[in-house]
């Protein structure tokens, strides 16, 4: 409930502006249809300047070795915040690493973050790829430092938000902003939505009411994808091996396995070796935890906007969602007849979909673009 | 009482007396009734139970009492409940449909199939004497 | 997922170095350990694979990628056990294509194996087809200072072995329901109790002693064949000894007991969890009362409560690791104050979690 108060003028015209630029829902804004409310920790609770900081700092090229690369070049707001149609993501020198960028939008319900799970928190997150030398190639943060502290618009911005000027200002401050204007880009409201919390009736088609129905039963999609009675965010937030990426590698497992049991790697040296050898890469979330169950296993993604987000899989290997089913048919190969590996997770077997059956759950699957991208075309040779 | 009154009374008795008996009211059943009932439903375990055993049910081989011998841990008392694996809250029938397409590999039956009643009949006669906690995770 | 530090704490859980390792082994591993360290030694444990077969080529995915994990994980044990052992009902039904199915996946174990003969394996042909790929039905052998004795012990009365039924396959299909009224409890039979007599008669008092058996050595629920009928007699044999453990199968789940001199230890299966006998709500039984049940944390993945043990001989006594995919691992590990084995973080009734009581 607003109080008559002058500044509530200045904050609804401040939300229309900002609502114009980005697409992000705002603190204090109803929670979109299909969405449960997102968690804010409570040592970084949403404020309006704080959005706007973490927006700036997200689209800011300069925290770059050479110039050139922010957080939005992988995670394009016009491309539902990834860099379709990329496979993996193209960095600086447009050097490339091993995985494919997940879209912002509702990673503010994901409990961890990166495909391995190795970040806790949104904040955490957002301090590795600065440093990475594939992505934005810094040696360290002090330059990004060096800027928010000198720079007159963003010191002006930390002390409003923070309270903090100088060398009060560290990169806690820096990620709590950008994690603040990532968890505004929630996304609900889709056909999917409409049909099965808003009770219309005609919000999908036949094929995509059917495509549900296989989502839930013989296609089992929703074991890993969660769709629940008053809400979905298709994510169970769980570690699995689907058989992407590891069936090349079935051979060196043993070898790679053993490499990282020995080791006392830090999470920092995870996160290089990850993204700058492929192989390496294939190990999943073992990597992090040592798990012999982790073997190979990425997190759930969620399937909010998936058709816009292509290509595909921790890899971006699958292409298409055509692709992506065809793989689950098989059973967790990409190739009918495709060895299995030793590892794939108990729950993937072959599904024995007929052609229209997997064409059904594509067009449920288009059902699930957000009302706010309803307007931007799948990328070209996403179907 | 007039002498008119107490012939129609006694009158009455002696006709729901000739009629069945002291213990035969309109709408209650006699306890060969309800023993004959027992056994249809008996029947109908029996039933269950010859499926619960049988390989046939799927399309693997293999048997509900497998992995729930004498329908143990099926847990027909916390149904209807949310079930993850169906994203919503289900009737135990709707379990044990999930059961016959996953682990046995096979066909889900109707809801109204008399298999399907008799398995529920076996699962719940095995658990027999257990409160109901419905929603129970 | 490792809970090391706790047990350090407890401090009867030796080994803890080897805990980073242990923590991530999906199978049952026993480690012997003396006070004498060049002694120590590891073996992984697998068992009840339970491959089925539909028809041809064609067996139960589910099953057959439970033991193929069980020994790839193996195979990546660091450091390596000194022997695997397989713990019974490597079949379904017995038949030679799923015994065939079953040891073309534990050929590819990098270690020498030694098998424990299930029912499930037995009652088709009586064994003779098992015992061409894996030797007698029973044997022992020394390692190390431990001596090993392996029993067949899911035989039966003679009359229902050899009398009751008119085919094999009967037989092995009535021996086969777990809860078939039909069925008749396991047994390891006079002579098998003669030779074991004979075996141990050389044998020191304080040497270890490690028998593997398929069913308990113990008399817990008989409606499931959690039963060996002749348990005191082969009990007796053992308590002569000061350190005996049995490690057994069939239960497809976490028990563990002391009785006199003898711990008591059960693994679990590759292929599917079963249920606690006292989960039967129309019948009485004696689950042993230490046990802490293991964790279901969510019965509808695949994988959940399957899995394989290390064990730990620590001066003889064995500490065994579970590990439980997707899952809290356990480690129940013989506590020398109390004489007993223990879970090393959830034997107090207040520190259970939801993963072992909720089902």
């Amino acid at each position: 409930m607003m109080k008559r108060h002058p500044n509530t003028l200045l904050l609804a015209a401040w939300i229309a502006c900002a609502a114009a630029a980005s697409t992000g829902t705002l603190p204090g804004a109803p929670v979109p249809l299909g969405l449960p409310p997102a968690d804010y920790p409570a040592d970084n609770p949403q404020t309006p300047e704080k959005i706007a900081l973490g927006q700036k700092l997200f689209e800011d090229k300069r925290f770059s070795s050479t110039g050139e690369v922010s957080c939005a070049t992988c995670h394009a707001v016009e491309k539902a915040f990834t860099d379709s149609p990329l496979s993996v993501s193209e960095g600086i020198h447009k050097l490339t690493g091993t995985r494919n960028a997940p879209t912002v939008v509702n990673s503010a319900y994901f409990e961890k973050l990166f495909w391995d799970g190795r970040s806790p928190s949104l904040e955490d997150q957002a301090l590795h790829p600065f440093v990475n030398p594939v992505e934005m190639g810094l040696d360290d943060h002090q330059p990004i430092l060096d800027i928010v502290r000198a720079d007159p618009d963003y010191a002006r911005q930390f002390r409003t938000v923070f309270a903090k000027s100088g060398a009060a200002v560290t990169m806690q401050e820096v990620t709590q902003a950008i994690a603040a204007f990532e968890r505004t880009q929630i996304a609900g409201d889709s056909p999917f939505d409409r049909w099965y919390f808003g009770g219309d009736a005609g919000a999908l088609t036949e094929a995509q009411k059917r495509g549900f129905d296989l989502f839930v039963n013989q296609g089992r999609c929703v074991s890993c994808h969660v769709v629940e009675q008053t809400q979905a965010i298709f994510t169970d937030n769980r570690f699995h091996n689907v058989g992407v990426g590891i069936n090349n590698i079935q051979e060196d497992v043993p070898g790679l396995a053993a490499e990282f049991l020995k080791a006392e790697a830090t999470l920092s040296e995870v996160d290089v070796k990850v993204l700058t050898d492929k192989r390496t890469s294939e190990l999943g979330r073992f990597a992090i935890s040592r798990g012999l169950d982790d073997l190979g296993s990425f997190k759930t993604p969620t399937l909010r906007n998936v058709a816009l987000t292509a290509p595909y899989m921790h890899d971006g290997s699958l292409k298409t969602l055509r692709e992506v089913m065809e793989h689950y048919n098989h059973g967790g190969v990409t190739r009918e007849g495709d060895p299995v590996n030793d590892f794939l997770s108990g729950g993937i077997r072959p599904l024995n979909l007929t052609e229209a059956q997997i064409d059904d759950l594509v067009a449920f699957m288009e059902a699930l673009t957000s009302s706010q991208y309803a307007h931007s075309t799948p990328p070209a040779g996403s179907k | 009482m007039s002498k008119k009154t107490t012939g129609a009374v006694f009158g009455g008795l002696l006709l729901a007396v000739l009629l069945g008996g002291v213990a035969n009211l309109a709408d209650e059943p006699a306890p060969k009734d309800l023993e004959r009932w027992q056994g249809e439903f008996m029947s109908v375990v029996k039933a269950g139970r010859e499926l619960w055993v049988s390989p046939e049910l799927g399309s693997n081989g293999v048997a509900c009492a497998q992995c729930h011998p004498n329908a143990a841990n099926t847990h027909p008392e916390t149904y209807p409940k949310f079930q993850q694996q169906l994203g919503r809250v289900v009737a135990l029938r709707d379990m044990i449909n999930w059961c016959l397409r996953n682990p046995l590999e096979g066909q889900p039956l109707a809801l109204d199939d008399p298999k399907m009643v008799a398995i529920e009949a076996y699962v719940s006669y095995e658990r027999r004497g257990v409160p109901m906690a419905p929603g129970k995770h | 997922m490792c809970r090391c530090h706790v047990s350090t704490r407890r401090g009867f859980l030796k080994g803890a170095g080897a805990c980073a390792v242990v923590s991530t082994l999906p199978m049952s591993m026993v480690e012997l350990a003396f006070a004498d360290s060049r002694r120590n030694f590891t073996f992984a444990y697998i068992s009840d694979s339970h491959i089925q077969q539909i028809k041809g080529t064609q067996f139960v995915r589910n099953w057959d990628r439970g033991l193929i994990r069980a020994v790839a994980e193996t195979n990546l044990l660091d450091p390596k056990p000194d022997f695997v052992v397989f713990g019974g009902d490597l079949a379904q039904l017995g038949k030679k294509e799923e015994i065939d199915h079953g040891a073309a996946m534990l050929a590819k174990l990098d270690y020498k194996y030694h098998c424990v003969m299930g029912e499930h394996d037995y009652y088709l042909d009586l064994g003779e087809y098992w015992s061409k790929l894996f030797g007698p039905h029973y044997y022992s052998w020394d390692h190390k200072g431990v001596h090993f004795v392996t029993l067949n012990s899911i035989l039966t009365y003679e009359d229902w072995t050899h009398k009751r039924w008119p085919t094999a396959m009967q037989r092995m299909v009535e021996m086969a329901g777990l809860d078939n009224p039909n069925g008749s409890p396991f047994m390891v039979g006079e002579a098998q109790c003669d030779w074991l007599r004979k075996d141990l008669e050389n044998v020191p008092k304080d040497t270890p002693i490690v028998l593997f058996s398929h069913s308990p050595i113990q008399k817990i629920y008989k409606g499931w064949n959690f039963w060996t009928e002749d348990a005191e007699q082969v009990q007796a044999l053992l308590q002569p000894f000061d350190n005996v453990t049995v490690v057994y199968g069939h239960v497809h789940q976490i028990q563990y007991n002391q009785i006199g001199n003898i711990s008591f230890h059960a693994v679990m299966a590759t292929a599917w969890p079963w249920p606690y006998p006292q989960s039967y709500a129309q019948a009485e039984s004696h689950l042993p009362k230490l046990t802490v049940p293991m964790n279901r944390a969510d019965p509808f993945f695949e994988r959940d409560a399957t899995g394989w043990q290390l064990i730990d001989l620590d001066t003889g006594r064995v500490a065994m690791r579970y590990n439980l995919y997707n899952n809290t691992n356990r480690a129940v590990a013989f506590n020398p104050k109390t004489g007993q084995p223990e879970d090393t973080v959830f034997q107090a009734p207040q520190s259970r979690i939801d993963a072992q009581i909720h089902y």
